[in-house]
């Protein structure tokens, strides 16, 4: 009991003063379960290969040039999609939030549109703009833009009506309200909008490459299938969480806490 | 010389719940002099706060007029400055920029403005707390802040709306001093709203005592001043005051 507690406070000390290793930490068992069940040999090495081949795998394809190229498409595509769904998505929720007609108007809409998910699309995308990069954007956008529109609202609406009061009464016009007071108000949720918008896309970008694909890392994955490479596949999955990781732990939870967590309009 | 002239104001608004017209203000006549500190206090529903939110421009009036220096108010604007019972200090400002929001506005220069901001923290005793979030200080610094914030502004008028009711007892009463030693040295045109007798005593030159919706009296206070409530705590003067005031808002 002691020698547990004592190693958990060690760990906790460490991970203060590095706190990338409680990043890696946690996966050690799940690497050691995967080299367990692969060594076991209850299945076939092509069926699930393990840790090492899987990395094996990762050298070749960086030396040959085809992974970063995926990568960088598929990042690529999904910065333009989340660019673009963001200069839509952040002024739409703003008028939505303001307005009272524009929201009455367009929240109907908004709700129905959102229900045909981003997949839902493909079909008729590709009888429009066949297999292209404009198929791709399309799917992207959309699936940003709901997730990003409906929390600015939110964010809109949260803010209390005696800071506009406020910055009325000290001289402010309705336009520099806007921008002095309901944006930043409304900053917490649009980084949370954000957030789910870049998850889906992430996700809707990643099947949209296995159906319409020429590159990415989807299209890697799909591509693996075909040659019965399961080794690839695995390779694919496991960048695809990695990444996530990446743009959650590096760009938008630092940005949260300079932002809402620092002004305690969100408790961290 | 009269800075503000309520005449016949009067409010009426449409109930959805109850499916009527509800009169929370009518037929209020009141005229505030440059440079007094008046409170308006009455039981809760007496129409104070909706008065107070008239003036300031936040809500429409339906009846009568408000005047400010001969001319009718449009909207909320920065000659009147207002202090909320919520503080409603911008939480992504420092308490600097919050102070210099005013002047911004009006499109003074960083540099001044800072120097505008300085010279009002100084005079809240709050030089140190400058770079500090507002979710940083405590709820009497909080209103401090909100206090200098619209002073720095040099509004006609200054609307204050139960600003101290969020802050421990301790905390209200040294606020009540500094107030009161502020609008000595700067003489500002005040009207405080509260629900709190004493409070409403302690502050100002003239406590108008509202009831439903209407002026029921209206009490001078001529109490010395520099006032301090370890004096006044005491004082006869203040106790028979606050008494008259006291039984005027109980049978309201």
């Amino acid at each position: 009991m002691n020698i547990l507690l004592r190693s958990w406070s060690a760990y906790t000390r460490i991970t203060l003063r590095w706190p990338g290793l409680a990043a890696i930490v946690p996966f050690i068992p799940v690497i050691a379960l995967w080299v367990a069940v692969t060594e076991s040999g209850i299945f076939p090495r092509a069926f699930l290969p393990g840790p090492v081949e899987v990395s094996k795998a990762f050298f070749t394809l960086t030396y040959k040039g085809i992974l970063p190229d995926y990568l960088q498409d598929s990042l690529l595509r999904l910065i333009t999609g989340a660019a673009v769904g963001m200069t839509l998505g952040i002024p739409l929720g703003i008028l939505i939030g303001t307005s009272k007609w524009a929201r009455r108007i367009t929240w109907p809409i908004l709700l129905f549109f959102q229900a045909i998910g981003d997949i839902a699309w493909l079909p008729i995308l590709l009888i429009w703009f066949g297999f292209g990069l404009t198929t791709m954007t399309f799917v992207i956008v959309y699936t940003v833009l709901f997730p990003v529109v409906l929390n600015t609202v939110l964010g809109v609406e949260s803010v209390p009506l005696d800071l506009a009061r406020a910055a009325r009464s000290l001289g402010a016009s309705r336009a520099r309200v806007l921008w002095e007071v309901t944006l930043p108000g409304a900053l917490p949720n649009i980084i949370t909008g954000l957030r789910n918008g870049l998850g889906y896309g992430w996700r809707a970008l990643i099947a949209v490459e296995i159906i319409v694909g020429t590159s990415g890392i989807g299209f890697m994955m799909f591509d693996a299938r075909r040659a019965g490479s399961v080794v690839e596949i695995l390779l694919g999955m496991i960048i695809l969480g990695l990444l996530w990781y990446i743009v959650d732990a590096w760009i938008l939870a630092p940005i949260e806490r300079a932002t809402g967590q620092r002004w305690g309009l969100v408790t961290s | 010389m009269k800075t503000l002239t309520l005449r016949n104001l009067a409010k009426t608004y449409f109930d959805p719940y109850a499916g009527a017209h509800v009169n929370a203000v009518h037929d209020v006549s009141l005229e505030v002099e440059q440079g007094e500190f008046v409170s308006m206090v009455g039981p809760s529903g007496c129409g104070k706060t909706t008065i107070l939110n008239m003036i300031a421009g936040f809500i429409p009036y339906s009846g009568g007029e408000i005047l400010l220096n001969g001319k009718a108010i449009d909207g909320p604007g920065p000659e009147r400055g207002v202090v909320f019972q919520s503080f409603a200090l911008f939480p992504w400002k420092t308490v600097l920029d919050n102070v210099g929001f005013g002047p911004k506005m009006r499109g003074v220069p960083k540099a001044e403005r800072d120097k505008i901001a300085y010279e009002y923290l100084a005079l809240a005793g709050l030089s140190h707390a400058a770079n500090r979030y507002p979710n940083e200080l405590s709820g009497g610094m909080q209103q401090r802040v909100g206090v200098v914030r619209a002073l720095a502004n040099h509004p006609d008028v200054l609307l204050m709306d139960e600003p101290f009711a969020s802050v421990d007892a301790q905390t209200r009463m040294t606020l009540q001093e500094e107030l009161t030693r502020i609008w000595q040295e700067r003489r500002p045109t005040v009207i405080f709203v509260t629900h709190d007798v004493p409070e409403a005593v302690f502050l100002a030159n003239r406590v108008v005592v509202l009831s439903k919706g209407r002026v029921l009296d209206q009490v001078e206070v001529d109490l010395p001043r520099p006032r301090v409530w370890d004096d006044l705590i005491e004082d006869d003067n203040f106790k028979r005051l606050s008494s008259q005031v006291l039984h005027m808002v109980r049978s309201a």
